[in-house]
C-alpha cells in the first residue's frame, strides 16, 4: 500500500475511530485524546500494517489497545461519568428526547466491551469477523457481544427484569476485553 | 364486504421504545433493533460528523510528507 492511500485510510476512518473511543470512554475530551493517541501509534506502526487487510480492523484494534493502555495508567482519573451530552442536544421532540436520554443511560450501564461491540457493528457496519479482529477475540465471542447488548437494552428499556445472564462475562475467549474501567451494572 | 388481516401489520419502528412487556428469554425484537439503530444513530452520529481537529489533520499530513 503506498503511503499515500494509507493516510487517506487514517483520515477516512476519523470518524469511525471518534464514535468507538467515545463508546469506551464515555467522555468527550477523553475519546479525542484517545483517537489522536490511536493515530499517533498507527502512523508509527504503519510498516506493520499488511495491504489487503482489513484496515478497519487493523486500526480499530490500535485504539482500543491505546484505550487498555491509557486506563492501566490513569485508572483512577477517568471519568466514565460523562454521558455524551451534546449529542443529546438534538432537535427532536421532547418524548423522543427523553427515549433518548434513557437509551443513554442505559448505554451507560452497559459493560464497556459490549457498549463497543454494539457500536462497533450498529454504526461503524464492522463485520463480526472484523469486530473480533479488532477487539482480539473469537467471532463467536464478538456475535455474544452484540446479542448480549441488544438483548439487556431491551430489557432495561422496556421495563423487564434484569436478565443477568446478558451481563455475565463471555468465554475465556474474551479476554482482555473486559475493562478494568468497565462500569458494572447498578442493579434495578 | 371488507376483509381484515388476521395479523397486525408491522408499523414502522416507533420513535420511543415499545413499552410491551415481552418475554425476557426471547431474542431481541426486529422492531426494537430497528429503533436502536436509529436512535444510536441519533446519539452518536453528531459527534461522529463533527469536524476533524486541525492538529490532528496536520499530524498526519506532515507524517504522510516525510
Amino acid at each position: 500500500m503506498s503511503q499515500s492511500v494509507f493516510h487517506d485510510q487514517v483520515i477516512a476512518i476519523l470518524p469511525k475511530l471518534r464514535v468507538q473511543a467515545l463508546a469506551l470512554t464515555r467522555n468527550r475530551a477523553s475519546a479525542e485524546d484517545l483517537v489522536q493517541d490511536a493515530v499517533c501509534n498507527a502512523l508509527a506502526a504503519q510498516e506493520s500494517f499488511i495491504p489487503g487487510t482489513n484496515f478497519a480492523a487493523w486500526m480499530h484494534r490500535i485504539l482500543r489497545n491505546r484505550f487498555i493502555s491509557n486506563l492501566r495508567k490513569r485508572r483512577d482519573t477517568t471519568d466514565i461519568e460523562d454521558v455524551p451530552a451534546a449529542a443529546l442536544a438534538t432537535d427532536a421532540p421532547h418524548e423522543d428526547r427523553l427515549a433518548l436520554k434513557e437509551l443513554s443511560r442505559a448505554m451507560a450501564r452497559l459493560p464497556a466491551d459490549q457498549r463497543e461491540a454494539l457500536v462497533m457493528v450498529v454504526l461503524n457496519g464492522l463485520s463480526y469477523e472484523a469486530l473480533a479482529e479488532a477487539t482480539g477475540c473469537a467471532v463467536g465471542t464478538a456475535k455474544s457481544r452484540v446479542f448480549r447488548a441488544r438483548r439487556q437494552l431491551e430489557a432495561w428499556l422496556l421495563g423487564e427484569r434484569p436478565d443477568a445472564g446478558a451481563l455475565a462475562d463471555a468465554p475465556a475467549a474474551d479476554a482482555p476485553g473486559r475493562f478494568a474501567g468497565g462500569r458494572a451494572p447498578a442493579p434495578l | 364486504m371488507k376483509h381484515f388481516a388476521m395479523t397486525r401489520p408491522r408499523q414502522p419502528a416507533p420513535v420511543a421504545a415499545p413499552r410491551m412487556p415481552r418475554d425476557a428469554d426471547a431474542v431481541p425484537d426486529a422492531a426494537f433493533d430497528l429503533w436502536l439503530q436509529r436512535s444510536l444513530h441519533q446519539l452518536f452520529d453528531k459527534v461522529a460528523k463533527e469536524p476533524i481537529p486541525e492538529r490532528l489533520l496536520r499530524l498526519i499530513e506532515d507524517n504522510r510528507s516525510k
